[in-house]
């Protein structure tokens, strides 16, 4: 098996859960610095590849390679020492609920680091500060808002300065000014820090404004490959059909059907 | 299709086996999960990190240990009460009431205090780990968790396992104290036994023997109310239905096995020392 020289690798994964198969060979290569943003339907899977990466979930068969290291193939505390590298943002933020928001930004560095009580304080503020929520660091994640949730998980997973950062749905749920304010921030925070971020949204204004490249996963593969710009102009009929959100389509075949018979 | 058409005794058999191969997949995995909770700790140990913070198992501790006091205290009080006040009147037709004090005391350190604290325990802090866990399951922050890099056997669960595994003999030792001390105010007011001569007959009925018995009971009782109540939390699929079903669960799986652990205990042990 000849070594990944990108990022992130995915090899011919395959997942599924008890009878639903979700990916079916799929296959994926990130390079160092990029901006994916992979877009789907709801279901398709997109969570579920970010899952694979972290090595939260283990595929049915395949492989997937970060940097050097295969996840599958890892032990609990090598895969423990390796997710350090990578920054997770989950699609409703998974705030601890009993920490104030400056001790959910500090909780990697107090397991993970041998940073003294003052370094941590200091690169806990300068994370908030960076997010625009300093002046929110003693509320607890119930006191937020739905963008000022996001807003401290993205802090909290650049705390450690990951090479890989995961977004999913980094902008569902929120007002088209908060969305856009959370995409700048992305942007700004992935090229300020160098790092490659991979994003899971079905939200095609934010995919736009974030990625570099665009892939659209569609039945449990990567269909389309490209630059968003270049993307836009596809002439796959189901990119065309997920871009125009037309009812008319390869993706809803059979589905409106029987929708409308009931 | 086939069910349909199974005889009786093979559908008897089915549900035999069914129940047969749930119950040995909880075990197992109560067991899986109590050997990765500690091979996860000591990992961290090995490194030379605290595998947790001290703040976090004081927190546990107080919880279960410091604000169990009153009820554990309380009901303790009560059937120890109870307990002398009915074999008194008993006794006292043999003209053997002098054995209250033994009586009770030995009841409760070899059997009763640790077995009422278990199931107290089990009810009170086993559905509250319960619930914060599989709370925190899903609302994906234990994933969150271990997507940082931290394990969460050694993070969420060590702390309150080793909380309970040290507060257990605490508690039922409090629990014997109780007990003792009801049955004695008992002694005093019906059977005219004063305090000094009550203390001296508990001196004399009660073995190093029991209180050992009952202490190690205890810590047992401790680490599998914890276990269980972890695993189940962390288990937890189906929202907020699946949180409620899980404590339910969770409390009735740990006062049966503190139950069912107690009777096996016993067993062994009146094999070996049967006086």
């Amino acid at each position: 098996m000849s070594t990944p020289t990108h990022m992130v690798e995915m090899r011919d994964v395959c997942m599924q859960f008890e009878e639903k198969k979700v990916l079916d060979g799929l296959s994926l290569k990130v390079a160092p610095q990029e901006r994916l943003v992979i877009l789907g339907q709801s279901g398709s899977g997109k969570s579920t590849i970010l899952r694979l990466i972290l090595g939260t979930l283990r595929p049915a068969s395949g492989s997937i390679f970060f940097r050097r290291h295969e996840i599958t193939r890892l032990q609990r505390g090598r895969l423990q020492r390796v997710r350090q590298h990578i920054g997770m943002v989950y699609q409703y933020s998974a705030l601890l609920s009993s920490r104030t928001v400056s001790e959910n930004v500090a909780l990697p560095l107090e397991e993970l680091t041998d940073k003294s009580r003052s370094e941590i304080d200091k690169i806990v503020d300068e994370k908030l500060e960076l997010v625009g929520m300093e002046d929110s660091k003693d509320l607890l994640p119930e006191e937020l808002s739905g963008g000022m949730r996001k807003r401290v998980a993205l802090a909290r997973a650049l705390v450690l300065q990951p090479e890989l950062i995961l977004l999913d749905e980094p902008s569902a749920g929120l007002d088209p000014v908060i969305a856009s304010v959370i995409d700048e921030l992305i942007i700004t925070l992935t090229e300020k820090s160098k790092v490659t971020s991979i994003t899971a949204t079905h939200e095609m204004d934010s995919a736009f404004r974030i990625a570099t490249r665009m892939a659209m996963l569609y039945q449990g593969k990567i269909i389309e490959e490209a630059k968003p710009e270049e993307f836009k102009q596809s002439k796959n009929p189901v990119v065309a059909q997920f871009l125009s959100g037309s009812t008319e389509g390869p993706i809803l075949e059979g589905t409106l059907d029987a929708i409308t018979k009931k | 299709m086939a069910n349909a058409r199974a005889q009786p005794p093979v559908l008897v058999a089915q549900g035999i086996g069914h129940l047969t191969r749930n119950f040995l997949r909880e075990v197992g995995g109560v067991f899986w999960f109590i050997v990765n909770t500690f091979q996860e700790t000591f990992e961290r140990i090995q490194k030379g990190r605290v595998p947790f913070r001290a703040t976090s198992f004081f927190r546990h501790t107080e919880r279960a240990g410091v604000d169990s006091v009153p009820l554990v205290g309380l009901v303790s009080f009560f059937l120890g009460l109870t307990m002398a006040l009915l074999t008194g009147y008993q006794l006292q037709r043999f003209g053997t009431e002098r054995l209250i004090p033994g009586l009770v005391a030995i009841a409760f350190t070899r059997e009763l205090g640790p077995l009422l604290t278990g199931i107290m325990l089990a009810a009170r802090i086993g559905a509250a780990f319960t619930a914060e866990l599989g709370t925190m399951q899903v609302n994906e922050e234990v994933e969150a968790i271990e997507a940082m890099g931290i394990g969460p056997l050694r993070f969420l669960v060590a702390p309150r396992m080793l909380a309970l595994f040290f507060l257990m003999p605490c508690l039922s030792t409090v629990s014997n104290i109780a007990a003792i001390f009801a049955s004695s105010l008992v002694c005093k007011a019906y059977f005219s036994m004063a305090f000094p001569y009550f203390l001296d007959l508990v001196k004399d009925s009660l073995l190093i023997r029991d209180i050992i018995t009952g202490i190690l009971k205890s810590f047992m009782f401790g680490l599998l109310i914890a276990a269980i109540a972890c695993y189940r939390g962390l288990t937890v699929k189906g929202g907020a239905a699946g949180v409620g079903t899980s404590t339910t669960s969770s409390v009735v799986t740990a006062i049966t096995t503190v139950i069912g652990f107690d009777t096996l205990y016993n067993i062994v042990y009146t094999t070996f020392y049967p006086t």
